[in-house]
């Protein structure tokens, strides 16, 4: 109580107030010394307060972090006149409360230090009784991390029951001298430091030399977070939530693709991987999509610098063939080991120094940096995974391959029927012929897809070399990723090395250095979309009682493709897999250079570059021989891509007051990008089976050149209240190469404010910590697309006569139509949320809502091909999210072995589409193959509609059939669902017994709607139990036709086939609810006792079993996984038959020497 | 907000602005073009594509409804067995159309209007777009036609569709204004111009038998319009010399849009492995054209036509067979030896593309003059003067490989000749049949005079679920898209013209 009180009038009062208040207080307390003369007498002068109040007061008032021995500072006073004097240093001040008290300070940090008895000897003498003390013995050790076992300095070493104690040194060793007193007794050494746990250790007889490793303690690291431009911050100060996720999180249970790992994690993010093999692209959405069709996912930012995170050539479309795979987005290509931390950045108020990307929230990483240590630390970390497919289709089994109720005899009718499952009833006999041209037993294959697809894996590797001295710190590491997917003869390697140099040249000068080089190469990875190519169509189509395995090798002894059945573009996924040919390689640097100035002292200038450059190299074959394109054709890309940042920032720290802190900000950011690209397509090898773009009989090469500048200036300024009440104003001015010169600029500002409830309120007991927050903030943003404010023409490659037309879009093909006037969009956030911890932080709350809304949106929309154009890009987008997150946190069992900690997070996010052009009231995003659904943005609706047809019922539910055709009318196109989940959850929970660990992740999404392209094939090849109603005598179909009159007729079985083939004009047939919980992570961790293996100088080793994407707790998908997307793009909402979803489990090992 | 912000970020913005303003959007108008591209069009070079564009636009599934053609599987058999699953196939003509041939026509008229010295340009956009617009309104009945294209120009991206009627009237009287506008005098496109390199009494030709197509057109809605119409073109001046012939020229090499598109089409959908057996699609040529041509002595088919006999291709008639059209998805096992199209002639991907024939002209001067309209020659001369030029015409496009001789020409011709003693309808029937055998691979054209007469007398096939009820096409879809993209302009088409049906007769067809 009297902390609070304190905590609420200092500063702010004269020290002759602070005195009265200090007598009221005791005179609270107890009445014995109440209005003593001497203290009326001698008035505020002589008044003295606690050592440990006084201390509490010093680190609220400079935000610094004191550490000391539990009863260190009992019983100790101080005149209350030291703290009249103010200063703006913390050190001095503390140097000044400890002058009389025999006790020292060591600083360990910016804003750290550590308290300890000044000698220890004389100290004990004073207080241990009974008799002469003596040096008994002496213990020397050194202390660690346990985290990344780096050597911890001013780490408080004391002798429980004295209070003897000592300090380690900058090798993080110590030396304590035991009393003789002790000798005999039990001896427990006490370790304290800041951000760590306490720990305990006993000392045998004899022992005089040990190692300890402290754990850091996770509620007092998330007390300073990253934010943007790197800037370390309080987490209390902040006006907006912001979540961070510690690296060693994504390097036990590893994601390729590290973004992916991310999935229920974060309350408010919706993460997935896709559904293409290793090296497989990520989708993020930070609130919801923010933008009608920009780009929405979030910017990634290393170390402060943004890097690229661009597909090659653009996402998969969910109907494009052949060559339409999923190359690899930037973050794919960052190792997980390299990560000390990621933190999330969700609303605007965050993102605001970022500039217009900022608008989908940010992804900081922080990668891990040397450290001051003894010798060279080493670490190790290899994980071996293994992958098989989740799902297998719920098929039927009951009617086997053929047409009309007729099973194949022949090899022409087998070939004929290869994809269709409408024959006969599946008995076992024996004159049947597959496609292989040999009999076998009319018997029901079951485990085709466990026999097309392989048991993929994966191996990482990695090895970091940390460490330095005081003027230059280093980390080195390098990684090996070797990837084998599930589909045959699919590889993705991946190299990385990350060298990361820190170095103060002098008190003034410091610098910071990161190179990382990366090479990534893809073998054979899998397209999704149509059939073409795509090898995942053929364990799909196969028929039932077909093994697929009588289609391998796919070829004939020439080479060309086998037929399997009767349409030629359904490729043999044999043929594909062993003769197609997709590779590409990616060479990428990621550079950053920074120096910090300190001009004078708490204004500090910071230049820092940093470029993020990739060479890339694409081609895909398809090769001669192939049945639909006997001559083969080719496509390749060719590009250099680069983003390169320049900022210069300057920091000024001061207080306005004795209670305000003041710190301002400003900078200049100039950013380009750029894309110089090739594409090269071509068909017919002129020299059969010969896959060289020198040998084709046609050839197509486009140079692509794409050039995008923003420059901008901002500044922000930071003012606290005596630790209290915070305050952030931001604003930032961009300029956009891409805009109408007449429009390119924007401001926009941002404020936001918290306020410590708990430090500011006498709360109950309960509260340990409460904090309420609000923020509003704009980011304006750009067109991401270059040279659209112009209407260009181009030249068409010809062999004849020279030929024109308008530029058409490079990546779609498509005629878009620019638009001069084209002005920046602005995206407008506000939140307001609260954090508690209750219960000795033992359960904590943390509860969040925000409205975003983007105005102004640059829409590139579909419009109608008669006005000559596909597409036209408006700024007249309007689009609403808004959302309540929520996290739970609890540590319901805390003993010394045994720990339970559990996580919860939960948001809900419902978006609208508010306003699209004038006389617009939709827009079309996506198509499916075969145009059997769209995916439209309607006015009043959710971001991202699905849009089919049904099945035409009337009034009473009957299906109103066409007496011509005797098919079920189709309805019009209408509104079937919602593509993207509003509502997102995970859960964490960790458990630890001793050197034991378990933890698991259920993550959840639900509310969608996902549209399956396998599912409308599967039907129409008779796969689906759907389709055995009528097998035996024929369908009976009832309804009504339309002119309302009964309507009946039989299908015969010999034309059930084409009728159940047709039910693919009934987009809601193939609609499903694309909910699901997943158990999505389990970790079971044995920390390896190393203390015991004295031979090797290991400081800390742990084995684990990891496991991702176990299990699907519920779902309401029968014959495909509902995360079953391919395409990072904005087209979600369809399952278009890309690679099975899979489940992966594996060990992980990681030590550190 | 925004000023207490501005109040606290201000000084420290202004500092920084006085360094970066200046220098903040240096260079972005630079920055922000296009390396490759050029900002102004060459009307030449437009003019050309659009000539290309024009030309391959067609739906070439009618080549089996016309039955030339079939195929065993239902995919690429849609055209001979129309089965409902594949009904999305009659969009493409309208979708790419628009984006392409009409979007491109109208950047050379907007280009080249205005300019007294470039009024051949204009004339000969102005026909080669009625050309362009007849073609898709013939197919698909009420279309986008005074607004469309106009997405950049006007920013107009729901264009309304005119009534049939409307644009007949419009592309008929353009024809007129066209052609009357022409002057020898002045600049033409040139060796741009791939169909006639300029020539304006040529133009003028083409712009009168395209007015005599469009004219004969009405005769079963409005008679006194085609008379006028007809009357007018066969005084213009129609194609009826081989020198004037509308064609483009195509490279055997090369850019696929440097090849013929029917050829290519042909050769990459079916024939390209030449072997008779393993065609990508299944296609063969239908029975009901072989035998047609093998009943009246065809000297074409040996040109058009081949059989693999041993792996190698025979033209000799009498081997020549067509493959019925109601194979129900299973390749039959004597898949090699039915005919299918000649390698040498059909699919000469260098072979030039009939885009208006002296034929063609022949046959609609026949029925002109049968219905009393020209007397400038009789029906009987006319119609002889059409099957010659008909099988001349083989060796247009094919040279050598494509030449009839001329005693076979003449014992066709004798032994073939029009039944001046039959009815007026007994005479349309053999213009008519011999149309769709001369015209042969234009199945466009010919579908649109199947269902303006009648003939030839086709017996359509009755596939199991077939979209029609086992009846031939009156008309294409609109693209699904348009119910999704211009919906309110879609509702009103249909509302005039009927259901949205394959059935739905068009304005010209009632």
């Amino acid at each position: 109580m009297l902390g609070a009180m304190l905590c609420m009038n200092w500063p702010g009062i004269t020290i002759a107030g602070f005195g009265q208040e200090i007598a009221f207080a005791k005179s609270t307390a107890g009445q014995a010394h109440v209005n003593t003369p001497a203290r009326k007498d001698t008035g505020n002068v002589d008044s003295s307060i606690p050592l440990k109040d006084a201390v509490n007061l010093l680190k609220k008032y400079y935000s610094i972090k004191v550490a000391y021995r539990q009863g260190l500072l009992d019983g100790k006073t101080i005149p209350s006149s030291i703290l009249d004097d103010k200063t703006e240093d913390a050190e001095l001040a503390l140097k000044k409360i400890l002058s009389n008290s025999a006790l020292g300070y060591k600083k360990i940090g910016s804003n750290q230090f550590s308290l300890f008895e000044v000698t220890s000897q004389v100290t004990m003498k004073e207080l241990v009784s009974g008799g002469t003390v003596a040096p008994a013995g002496t213990i020397t050790g050194s202390v660690a991390s346990t985290t990344d076992g780096a050597l911890l300095q001013g780490v408080t070493v004391s002798l429980k029951g004295s209070s003897v104690g000592t300090q380690t040194d900058a090798k993080g060793n110590f030396k304590l001298n035991v009393p003789d007193d002790f000798k005999g007794r039990k001896t427990v050494l006490v370790f304290s430091f800041v951000g760590y746990a306490v720990k305990e250790v006993v000392v045998t007889e004899g022992q005089t030399d040990i190692s300890v490793k402290l754990i850091e303690s996770t509620t007092s690291l998330t007390d300073v977070v990253v934010t943007a431009l790197g800037i370390n911050k309080q987490k209390r100060s902040l006006g907006y939530s912001v979540t961070e996720v510690k690296g060693q999180e994504f390097t036990q249970a590893r994601e390729n693709n590290v973004a992916n790992a991310l999935s229920g994690k974060i309350a408010g993010v919706n993460a997935a991987g896709l559904s293409t093999g290793p090296g497989g692209s990520s989708r993020i959405t930070i609130r919801g999509n923010g933008s009608l069709n920009g780009d929405n996912q979030p910017l990634y930012v290393v170390n402060g610098m943004p890097i690229d995170n661009t597909v090659p050539g653009g996402a998969p479309t969910v109907n494009g063939i052949t060559t339409n795979v999923d190359r690899g987005d930037g973050i794919a290509g960052i190792n997980p080991d390299d990560i000390e931390s990621i933190s999330v950045l969700k609303g605007g108020t965050a993102a605001a120094l970022y500039g217009s990307r900022a608008s989908n929230g940010v992804i900081l990483i922080t990668t891990k940096k040397g450290r001051i240590q003894k010798g060279v630390g080493v670490e190790y970390n290899s994980t071996a995974t293994m992958e098989n497919v989740a799902v297998i289709p719920d098929y039927q089994y009951e009617y086997g391959q053929g047409d009309g109720g007729v099973k194949p005899t022949t090899l022409l009718a087998s070939q004929a029927t290869g994809r269709r499952s409408w024959g006969s009833k599946i008995d076992g006999s024996t004159d049947y012929v597959g496609v292989d041209g040999l009999t076998h037993p009319y018997v029901a294959q079951k485990k085709n897809f466990q026999n097309y697809y392989q048991t993929g894996t994966t191996f990482t590797n990695s090895l970091a070399f940390t460490g330095g001295n005081e003027a230059v710190t280093y980390r080195f590491s390098a990684a090996d990723l070797n990837s084998r997917g599930i589909l045959p003869n699919t590889t993705y390697k991946r190299k990385t090395l990350n060298l990361s140099v820190n170095a103060k040249l002098s008190e003034k000068i410091s610098i910071e250095a990161l190179a990382q080089y990366n090479l990534e190469k893809g073998h054979n990875r899998t397209g999704a979309g149509d059939a073409l190519g795509n090898p995942n169509w053929t364990p799909l189509e196969i028929a039932n009682t077909a093994d697929v395995r009588w289609l391998n090798p796919g070829y004939d002894s020439l080479g060309n493709e086998k037929i399997w059945n009767d349409a030629a573009i359904a490729s043999n996924g044999y043929f594909v897999i062993n003769k197609f040919i997709e590779d590409d390689t990616k060479n990428r640097f990621i550079g950053q250079a920074s120096i910090s100035y300190t001009l004078i002292k708490n204004l500090v200038f910071k230049a820092t570059i940093s470029r993020d450059f990739y060479g890339y190299n694409y081609t895909n074959v398809m090769p001669t021989g192939t049945l639909y394109t006997p001559l083969g054709e080719y496509a390749g890309i060719k590009s250099n891509v680069s983003e390169t940042n320049g900022l210069v920032t300057g920091t000024w720290k001061t207080r306005l007051a004795k209670n305000i802190g003041f710190t301002v900000l400003g900078g200049v950011n100039g950013r380009k990008y750029e894309n110089s690209q090739l594409t090269l397509t071509g068909s017919q090898y002129t020299i059969p089976y010969f896959y060289s773009f020198s040998n084709l009989a046609n050839s197509i090469t486009k140079p692509y050149t794409g050039k995008t500048v923003t420059n901008s200036i901002f500044g922000s300024a930071d003012i606290d209240y005596k630790n209290i009440l915070f305050l952030t104003v931001s604003g930032r001015e961009d300029w956009f190469s891409t805009l109408s010169p007449k429009n390119n600029h924007i401001f926009y500002p941002s404020v936001g404010g918290s306020f410590i409830l708990s430090d500011a309120l006498k709360l109950p007991a309960i509260f340990d910590f409460a904090k309420i927050r609000a923020s509003w903030a704009q980011v304006g943003g750009g067109a991401p697309d270059p040279y659209v404010i112009n209407l260009t023409y181009s030249n068409v490659p010809s062999s004849g006569p020279a030929l024109e037309n308008i530029t058409v879009n490079p990546v779609t093909n498509t005629n878009d139509i620019s638009n001069a006037n084209l002005r920046p969009f602005t995206s407008t956030t506000y939140e307001a949320g609260f954090e508690v911890q209750l219960l000795k932080n033992r359960l904590g709350f943390d509860v969040t809502y925000y409205n975003r809304k983007t105005t102004n949106d640059i829409v590139n929309t579909a419009i109608s091909p008669t006005s000559g154009y596909n597409n036209v890009i408006l700024n007249v987008g309007e689009l609403r999210n808004k959302g309540i997150e929520l996290l739970i946190t609890g540590k319901p069992i805390r003993t010394r072995d045994f720990g339970w900690n559990i996580s919860y997070n939960v948001a809900n996010n419902e978006s609208q589409v508010i306003k699209l052009a004038p006389g617009l009231t939709q827009i079309q995003i996506a198509n499916s193959v075969g145009n059997w659904a769209y995916l439209n943005h309607i006015e009043g609706q959710p971001f991202g509609t699905i849009v089919g047809t049904r099945m035409q019922k009337d009034a009473s539910g009957n299906i109103v059939f066409n007496a011509t055709t005797g098919l079920p009318v189709v309805s019009p196109l209408q509104q079937l669902g919602n593509s993207v989940a509003p509502l997102t959850m995970g859960l964490t929970n960790e458990f630890r017994y001793k050197s034991f660990s378990f933890s698991f992740l259920l993550d959840g999404k639900f509310g969608n709607k996902v549209f399956s392209i396998f599912e409308l094939y599967a039907t129409r090849m008779g796969k689906l139990k759907t389709t055995l109603p009528g097998r035996e005598n024929g369908l009976a179909l009832t309804g009504v036709d339309q002119t309302g009159a009964k309507y009946s007729r039989t299908v015969a079985v010999a034309n059930l086939r084409p009728y159940y083939d047709n039910y693919k004009t009934y987009s809601d047939l193939f609609l499903h609810d694309g909910s699901f919980v997943k158990l999505r992570q389990i970790i079971f961790s044995y920390n390896i006792p190393v203390s015991k293996i004295k031979m090797l100088p290991i400081q800390s080793a742990s084995i684990s079993f990891v496991a991702r994407n176990l299990l699907t707790l519920y779902k309401k998908t029968d014959n495909f996984d509902p995360e079953q997307s391919f395409t990072n793009s904005n087209a979600q909402g369809f399952e278009s038959i890309g690679l099975p979803r899979t489940r992966t489990y594996g060990l992980n090992l990681a030590v550190k020497f | 907000m925004k000023k207490y912000i501005t109040k606290y970020t201000g000084g420290l913005l202004s500092i920084l602005a006085v360094v970066a303003m200046q220098s903040c959007d240096k260079n972005f108008a630079s920055i922000n073009v296009n390396p490759d591209a050029s900002s102004a069009a060459v009307p030449q070079y437009v003019f050309t594509k659009a000539q290309y564009d024009g030309t391959a636009n067609m739906l070439n599934f009618l080549i089996g409804t016309m039955q030339y053609t079939t195929s065993y599987n239902d995919v690429a058999g849609f055209g001979s067995k129309y089965v409902t699953s594949q009904i999305n196939q009659t969009y493409p003509a309208f979708t790419t159309g628009y984006t392409n041939e009409i979007n491109e026509i109208g950047i050379v008229i907007k280009t080249v209007t205005g300019d007294a010295s470039k009024i051949n340009l204009l004339a000969e956009a102005k026909i080669w777009q009625v050309y362009c617009f007849s073609r898709l309104t013939d197919l698909y009945g009420d279309i986008p036609y005074s607004v469309a294209a106009l997405g950049y120009d006007s920013s107009l991206y729901k264009p309304g569709y005119d009534a049939q009627k409307d644009i007949y009237a419009s592309m008929l009287s353009q024809l007129d204004v066209a052609a009357q506008s022409l002057d020898g005098t002045k600049a033409t496109f040139g060796a741009s111009d791939l169909i006639y390199s300029g020539a304006t009494d040529k133009w003028k030709k083409l712009a009168y038998s395209l007015m005599l197509r469009l004219g004969m057109r009405m005769t079963k809605v409005d008679i006194a319009a085609a008379q006028t119409w007809v009357t007018k073109a066969i005084a213009g001046g129609v194609i009826t010399q081989d020198a004037d012939v509308a064609k483009i020229p195509y490279l055997s090499t090369g850019q696929t849009i440097n090849k013929n598109p029917i050829a290519n089409n042909l050769w990459n959908s079916d024939y390209i492995a030449q072997n008779g057996s393993s065609n990508t699609e299944g296609g063969k040529y239908q029975d009901v054209f072989i035998s047609y041509l093998q009943s009246t002595g065809d000297p074409r088919l040996p040109v058009i036509s081949i059989v693999y006999n041993g792996g190698v291709p025979d033209t000799t008639s009498t081997i020549q067979k067509g493959m019925p059209a109601n194979i129900n998805n299973v390749k039959p096992a004597n898949f090699v030896t039915y005919s299918e199209p000649n390698p040498k002639t059909v699919l000469l991907l260098g072979s030039p593309r009939l885009v208006f024939t002296a034929a063609e002209s022949y046959f609609l001067l026949t029925e002109a003059a049968l219905r009393g309209w020209y007397s400038g020659a009789t029906a009987s001369a006319l119609y002889q003067g059409g099957v010659q030029a008909a099988l001349r015409q083989w060796s247009i496009i094919a040279g050598s490989a494509g030449t009839i001789p001329t005693a076979q020409i003449n014992a066709y011709v004798a032994n073939n000749a029009l039944n001046t003693g039959g009815t007026f309808d007994q005479q349309m029937k053999q213009i008519y049949t011999q149309f769709w055998v001369s015209l042969f691979p234009d199945a466009q054209e010919v579908f649109a005079n199947y269902r303006r007469t009648g003939y030839p007398a086709l017996v359509p096939n009755n596939y199991p679920n077939n979209a029609t009820g086992g009846k031939i096409f009156r008309r294409m879809l609109y693209p699904q898209t348009e119910q999704n993209l211009n919906a309110a302009s879609y509702a009103a088409a249909v509302a005039r013209q009927g259901a949205d049906d394959l059935l739905t007769k068009i304005w010209w067809d009632k």
